[in-house]
């Protein structure tokens, strides 16, 4: 009796450990005073105890926190990443089971016996006895109740369980081979039903958009809805891709870093959050050696026909070493293989050899999947119409979900990538930025000289672009700017009314605009955009302003670096 | 890519509707502006003209039943720009290549276009080559023989336009249309009935969203 008893007090014990333990993690990252090292280290191990407990993904602690915290100085850790993602949309407090609150009540009835053992007289032993042996029953009993409970809360469950696994059965014809992403799919789509039978609002939802199917606010309300609800499968599956996602992209953009001062340089002059002072100190010394390494670099080539970034920026970049890349693609074509497969995480031999425009290439591909593989899961698991309206409105609510946290990293990777031309890019602005429009060939008429800064107002605007988050609202950004470029020229024209200007106007003062907002990662942007654009949007009015400002760019690399003399 | 995969039918619903992506290129001074100004402006009065202006325009058309949505993108014609073209020509359906009668050098440079858009997007773009400012003809100096012999040897339709007087140009769009419908359906044929995808998925997909450019202000083209 007196053993039971023991293993009742233990196994209070541990389920106290148990439960007492996320309640430490949730508040070590806010320990006051504490420096940015402890708190990142704190973090990442909070972070990396969730993740075991969690069931989708387990990442081991990878590297000891003295490392980890010297390499955090731009972007987080994956883990860390993964602790942000889950906390922003967190805010929900899981029910305890039936187990749980009886060891709760046997921590309290234990204190409670504690307390008074220790206010009994050493001789009253009879009665110490007899307060044991009640404290004993009644843990006892509440253990026992409690595991009754829980037997039928499970059965219950798995009874729903078996019910909604045959009603996604006889959606999925049950017979033939599954796919792997059938059968991810169909866990989805079960994970669905399960979380529908206990909310009442997404069934609301539902019978709102059956009776309207063409509704596309409703679907987008709906949509939007669910991702910020953190408990639900398709949020879940969100946080999941992002994470998967970004476990590629850290090794690489981290790497660059802590390796690269020339980078940081560059990175201090066009983006804000960056202030590395050490980088400043070492300026005039870099300037000098980038320009003498710009101006011996050959001849730019004609602008490749290619939209796969992979390829075509790497033939962009540096035409000898293409066939030779190319070579090595296929070379770790294996490799990229075993990349693929989302387990691995530990930094593989393979992933050190590949050059950063194949990270690159694979990260793309990897955002395309995740991306498609979010839309066609969602559209099914949530029974929506399948018109391409709803479609459309589905993929946007997604789209601004999945991009946000990941676009500062993807960026990074893709400013590694097109280095050489941002830094070429840099100078010209920097040599450039007080020049006329009519260096880059903008007609008299569409400057009058009274107009202290032509085209701020587009400038403005333009500057605007690394604040929104996702493709669509850069996009949005890209051609406000150049419609306010035309309002200007409307503005600034003799004869109002007459102007209605052309490519042959605009592309000069698109690239003036450029100029001045002295932005060389537009170059990323603008790569990251083409390659994230959707479809419809490609010789729409989107698409022409994205080409137009990729035109401007590419125009301004090929300014003379120093100016030449003005003639005409 | 782009050369391969034809013209773009985003058939969602039982009538399709055609997409093309049409360059418009030439020189500084031959007057493409006005041509798709007058164009644009014509029929459907100011509705069509976007808020860029003569830089982007579209046009609803229906052509024997079918419904054809184009996209006019100009380009700059100035020296300088010349190596950006093709950045703005991928994925075209087709290339309206303008000249000025009374200007020889301005069909030089026509003839440069049209080799270079052949070396980028081969046979599948439809190519027309237009003779503009025939008000002018007493100054031509482009031979209307020349022009259209040229025109021939490499595929492509030759037209003669007055943006001024606002001839042929009607014409000239109906034309390109028909064409690329063509070429489109050629393209559908030869992939056989299957689903359409990926393969041509990039050329001319139905744009669904196109209320931004229907409302316009379009102030521009009252003069």
């Amino acid at each position: 009796m007196l053993k039971l008893a023991e293993q009742c007090l233990e196994r209070a014990r541990t389920t106290a450990d148990k439960l007492g333990k996320p309640d430490v993690n949730s508040q070590s990252p806010e320990i006051p005073n504490s420096s940015p090292a402890v708190k990142t280290c704190s973090a990442s191990i909070s972070a990396s105890m969730m993740s075991q407990i969690s069931v989708s993904h387990q990442y081991g602690h990878r590297r000891a926190c003295s490392d980890e915290v010297q390499k955090l100085s731009t972007f987080p850790t994956p883990e860390v990443f993964q602790m942000l993602r889950a906390a922003e949309i967190q805010g929900y407090k899981k029910e305890l089971t039936p187990l749980e609150e009886a060891s709760i009540q046997n921590q309290k009835l234990q204190a409670a016996y504690e307390v008074r053992l220790a206010r009994l007289n050493p001789r009253q032993a009879a009665q110490k006895t007899s307060l044991t042996l009640s404290l004993q029953r009644q843990m006892m009993e509440n253990l026992v109740i409690a595991k009754a409970r829980e037997e039928t809360l499970q059965r219950k469950a798995e009874e729903r369980r078996l019910r909604l696994q045959e009603e996604s059965n006889r959606r999925f014809s049950k017979n033939k081979q599954m796919t792997p992403a059938e059968e991810e799919q169909k866990a989805l789509y079960t994970a669905v039903l399960e979380y529908e039978q206990d909310y009442e609002w997404p069934k609301v939802y539902t019978e709102k958009i059956k009776s309207s199917p063409t509704d596309q606010v409703l679907v987008s309300s709906y949509v939007c809805q669910i991702l910020s609800t953190s408990e639900h499968p398709i949020a879940k599956l969100i946080i999941h891709l992002q994470c998967q996602i970004y476990n590629r992209l850290y090794p690489v953009i981290s790497k660059d870093t802590t390796q690269e001062t020339l980078t940081s340089n560059l990175f201090r002059h066009s983006l804000p959050l960056d202030t590395d002072p050490l980088s400043a100190l070492n300026t005039s010394q870099i300037r000098s050696s980038k320009s003498l390494h710009c101006i011996s670099g050959p001849p730019r080539p004609s602008i490749q026909h290619s939209r796969s970034i992979g390829e075509g920026l790497e033939s962009w970049e540096n035409p000898r070493c293409t066939q030779q890349s190319k070579q090595e693609m296929e070379n770790s074509f294996e490799d990229l293989e075993s990349l693929l497969s989302p387990t691995s995480l530990t930094m593989p031999a393979a992933l050190q050899r590949l050059t950063v425009a194949q990270h690159l290439h694979v990260v793309v591909k990897e955002i395309h999947n995740a991306r498609d593989r979010l839309l066609s899961s969602t559209m099914l698991s949530l029974n929506l119409p399948s018109s391409p309206q709803v479609k459309e409105a589905c993929l946007e609510c997604l789209e601004d979900s999945l991009f946000p946290p990941l676009w500062p990293a993807l960026l990074a990777l893709y400013r590694q990538v097109l280095f050489s031309r941002e830094e070429t890019l840099l100078q010209v602005m920097d040599l450039y930025s007080t020049s006329a429009p009519s260096v880059v060939g903008v007609p008299k008429k569409l400057y009058p000289e009274d107009i202290k800064e032509p085209y701020k107002a587009a400038v403005e605007d333009l500057q605007h672009l690394p604040h929104h988050r996702t493709p669509q609202r850069k996009l949005e950004c890209i051609v406000k700017t150049l419609r306010v470029i035309c309002e200007c020229t409307e503005e600034y024209c003799p004869n109002p009314g007459t102007a209605a200007i052309g490519a042959d106007d605009l592309l000069p003062i698109l690239a003036f605009v450029v100029l001045k907002s002295h932005m060389c990662h537009l170059l990323s942007e603008c790569s990251a955009l083409e390659e994230f654009i959707h479809e419809g949007y490609l010789i729409g009015e989107e698409g022409y302003c994205l080409t137009s400002l990729q035109s401007a760019l590419a125009y301004l690399e090929t300014l003379p670096v120093p100016p030449s003399p003005p003639h005409v | 890519m782009a050369a391969g995969g034809g013209g773009g039918a985003g058939g969602s619903s039982s009538s399709k509707t055609y997409s093309f992506k049409v360059v418009l290129l030439g020189e500084g001074c031959v007057g493409k502006t006005s041509l798709v100004l007058r164009y644009c402006e014509n029929k459907f009065n100011d509705k069509h003209i976007t808020t860029l202006q003569a830089s982007f325009l579209t046009k609803k058309l229906n052509i024997g039943g079918k419904r054809v949505n184009l996209a006019i993108w100009d380009t700059a014609g100035q020296e300088r720009f010349h190596a950006l073209g093709p950045i703005y020509y991928r994925d075209s359906n087709g290339a309206i290549l303008v000249y000025d009668i009374t200007d020889e050098d301005s069909f030089q440079k026509v003839k440069n276009w049209v080799k270079e858009l052949r070396k980028m997007l081969g046979n599948e773009i439809c190519l027309c080559i237009v003779g503009n400012k025939v008000d002018l003809e007493k100054e031509r100096h482009v031979s209307v023989q020349e022009a259209e012999a040229y025109a021939e040897s490499v595929g492509a339709k030759h037209y003669h336009t007055s943006a001024k007087q606002n001839k042929g140009i009607e014409e000239l769009f109906l034309d390109l249309c028909k064409r690329m419908i063509e070429t489109a359906q050629v393209d559908e044929r030869a992939k056989g009935n299957g689903p359409s995808q990926s393969g041509g998925a990039r050329r001319g997909v139905q744009i669904v969203d196109d209320e931004p450019q229907a409302q316009s202000a379009g102030g521009c083209c009252s003069g």
